[in-house]
């Protein structure tokens, strides 16, 4: 038995390592910090909801499809906008706004598909609450168990991927150094290409699970993209595996930490929740201006310790 | 020497040409709109442009001259707005006897005593002169105060974090102005006293003319500072920090001064904005619409370019207004499916931002490249040295 609070906290945590994972992938690769995760989340959502609502069936045997839409989404993304701009070596900046078109124009397409399915085939497309589709498993609400074992499975997928396979390498090498590993003869497009496939996926995959814990509407990968920055952010965006904790540990906190603000201060808090991650983020950059992953954790101890025996200083 | 002298002035001519042409045809389509859909549509549009020219004016001197990757363009319209909702109809209801406490904001309380605000404002040329100036510097302040705040991480922050920083601390404010309720009134819109009660009947027009008149005097102070020694030192700290750093500029004061003019001139704009609509709703002020719109007529009208910054609110507000009015004539095809074609403007402002970020990087006016000194006076100063 887990309490709601905690149920719905590990679904939204989930989503958000992989959406903060998705962009932590897409950054350390293609330099390009993605506005567009929003709008991915949200179609990913819309992907699951039409399948499940038109379809039938549970929203679990749509994930798939909605990993592939996400893929989809992201490889437009790189052959449309990334890859000249990747070419022109364009400033971070230019790569960011550039995303940020690209979400505004998938932005109005998923309102007009709203307008769409309200018209066309009757359903409130504009608030949903997708765990009605949900079954029960041991007390609580499927979704709180399946969930984060679905995104535990694809992360550490996504690590076998890129520890033990030859192109996994081959990533890694280009995320390290880029001109040695195109010196070595890696073809870094198929790497840029592969991280939007993945980090699409996961982007759209993390929609998909949010709706889950919260009410799915057309804004709902808008309204949290700050929460996924924040996890990105606390992870240090040069460390995938810091992106994906970082996610995790934001989403997590801003339940149970709600939680317990409001049965300690009173309900209002709830309407201040997202000061939470926030608080989480400012006060990491305000010590780390690098993020967690941008402390050297490696010689951590060995300065400690050299300051214990007085060396260096 | 003269081929390089030619090429380059009749590029310049083309640049002229293009961004005049341009201003023509734009000229030309509200004229039209003007005789076929009246007045009131045109004042819509200038009223827009008046807006979002300041905001993006502002958000071009932080953006374009200093090199803030300014996501939070939202938090000092904020700022200005929220302090022209809850303050100066504060003050007035507090001169005049009426509550004017954290109960001022509740929507039972606030839909009498505005209005008997407005009564007394409309009473009152000179009264409501001074309400008016009064709350435009009152935004300004606040806009400055929270310009210092956003200062404080500028400082220590790189690019992509600075940007994400602000931007969900612009949220914040939103989510905070929405549910605190003696600010603005939370979830129910505060209303706010209206000095222009006064010339009623020729409301609407008396507010557009002030609004233009507004932005006429930023844009003059705007292109002043950028032409100035502040100016320069702004460019130089965007080129290169340590460059700036070693010719004795103080960076961290240098930023801390642009971000604090900017935000001001943002919230200025958003306390007009409020004055203008007479509500003060805290969940309007998105992040979509204060900064991510800005950004996008900043990108088309040329990043560092003040004349292109006017062009390019101009052209993106009448495209706006042109799908909302004619958006069942132009795009009725849609309704077959029950879309909505208003929200193709999202698709428009998406594109505008995508192909200007593809094919023209430098906007409709792009800025001009202009060395620090000019190349008249480095000749001069090479001579000198040569013979002395």
């Amino acid at each position: 038995m887990m309490p709601p609070w905690l149920a719905s906290g590990f679904i939204y945590a989930s989503a958000l390592a992989l959406t903060a994972g998705g962009i932590t992938l897409l950054y350390i690769t293609t330099r390009t910090f993605n506005f567009a995760h929003a709008s991915m989340a949200t179609w990913g959502f819309y992907v699951a909801y039409t399948g499940t609502a038109l379809y039938g069936g549970s929203p679990y045997r749509y994930f798939p499809l909605v990993f592939l839409f996400g893929s989809l989404l992201g490889v437009i993304c790189y052959f449309g906008l990334n890859r000249p701009l990747l070419r022109r070596q364009a400033a971070e900046i230019t790569l960011m706004m550039s995303t940020l078109g690209y979400d505004l124009i998938l932005l109005s397409g998923i309102q007009m598909y709203c307008d769409y399915l309200t018209y066309t085939h009757k359903l409130f497309a504009r608030r949903v609450t997708m765990s009605v589709y949900d079954f029960q498993l041991g007390g609580t609400s499927a979704a709180s168990i399946i969930l984060p074992l679905i995104a535990i499975a694809f992360l550490t997928a996504l690590h076998f991927f890129l520890v033990k396979t030859k192109f996994g390498v081959a990533m890694r090498a280009t995320i390290e150094n880029p001109v040695l590993a195109g010196a070595s003869g890696i073809n870094a497009d198929a790497v840029y290409l592969a991280s939007w496939v993945i980090g699409g996926g996961m982007a759209s995959l993390g929609g998909a699970f949010m709706a889950m814990a919260m009410t799915g509407t057309p804004v709902i990968g808008m309204m949290s993209i700050p929460f996924m920055f924040a996890g990105a952010i606390l992870g240090g965006l040069y460390s995938l595996y810091g992106g994906i904790l970082g996610g995790f540990v934001v989403g997590l906190a801003e339940y149970g930490g709600v939680y317990y603000l409001a049965t300690r201060v009173g309900p209002w808090v709830l309407g201040y929740r997202m000061a939470i991650p926030l608080l989480i983020m400012a006060l990491t950059l305000l010590v780390f201006p690098r993020g967690l992953a941008g402390v050297a954790w490696r010689s951590v101890p060995r300065a400690v310790i050299g300051r214990l025996r007085g060396v260096g200083t | 020497m003269t081929t390089g002298n030619g090429a380059a002035s009749r590029a310049s001519e083309f640049f002229l040409r293009r961004e005049v042409l341009i201003t023509v045809a734009l000229l030309l389509v509200l004229t039209w709109l003007l005789v076929s859909r009246g007045v009131s549509l045109l004042l819509t549009i200038l009223i827009d442009f008046a807006i979002f020219t300041i905001v993006t004016l502002s958000l071009n001197l932080e953006v374009g001259f200093t090199g803030i990757p300014q996501f939070g363009r939202v938090i000092a319209v904020i700022a200005g707005a929220f302090a022209v909702g809850a303050i100066p109809g504060r003050l007035l209801a507090w001169f005049m006897g009426l509550p004017h406490g954290l109960s001022y904001a509740e929507d039972a309380v606030n839909y009498k005593v505005v209005p008997q605000l407005s009564e007394v404002l409309a009473g009152n040329a000179f009264l409501a002169v001074v309400f008016f100036l009064f709350s435009l510097v009152l935004a300004a302040l606040c806009g400055a105060a929270i310009g210092w705040l956003a200062s404080r991480p500028a400082i220590r922050l790189r690019e992509a974090y600075l940007g994400i920083s602000l931007l969900a601390f612009g949220d914040f404010f939103m989510w905070a102005g929405h549910n605190w309720e003696p600010l603005v009134g939370g979830t129910t819109a505060v209303f706010v006293p209206d000095p222009f009660r006064i010339v009623w009947g020729y409301r609407f027009q008396a507010v557009v003319i002030t609004m233009l008149v507004v932005t006429l005097l930023i844009y003059l102070y705007v292109e002043r500072l950028t032409r100035s020694p502040f100016g320069r030192a702004l460019r130089m700290l965007r080129d290169s920090d340590v460059a700036a750093g070693v010719s004795g500029k103080n960076i961290v004061r240098v930023r801390t001064q642009s971000l604090m003019i900017g935000s001001a001139l943002a919230a200025v704009a958003g306390g007009m904005y409020v004055i203008y609509t007479g509500t003060c709703t805290a969940i309007g002020f998105t992040r979509l619409t204060w900064t991510f719109w800005p950004w996008a007529y900043m990108m088309l009208g040329g990043i560092g370019s003040n004349a292109g910054v006017v062009l390019g609110v101009l052209l993106l507000t009448t495209m706006r207004s042109i799908i909302t009015v004619y958006r069942f004539k132009l795009f009725g095809f849609l309704t077959v499916w029950g879309i909505d074609p208003l929200w193709l403007e999202y698709a428009l402002m998406g594109l505008v931002i995508v192909v200007v970020v593809l094919f023209m990087p430098h906007g409709l006016i792009p800025a001009k490249v202009e060395p620090i000194l000019p190349l008249g006076r480095v000749k001069k100063a090479l001579e000198r040295t040569a013979q002395g």
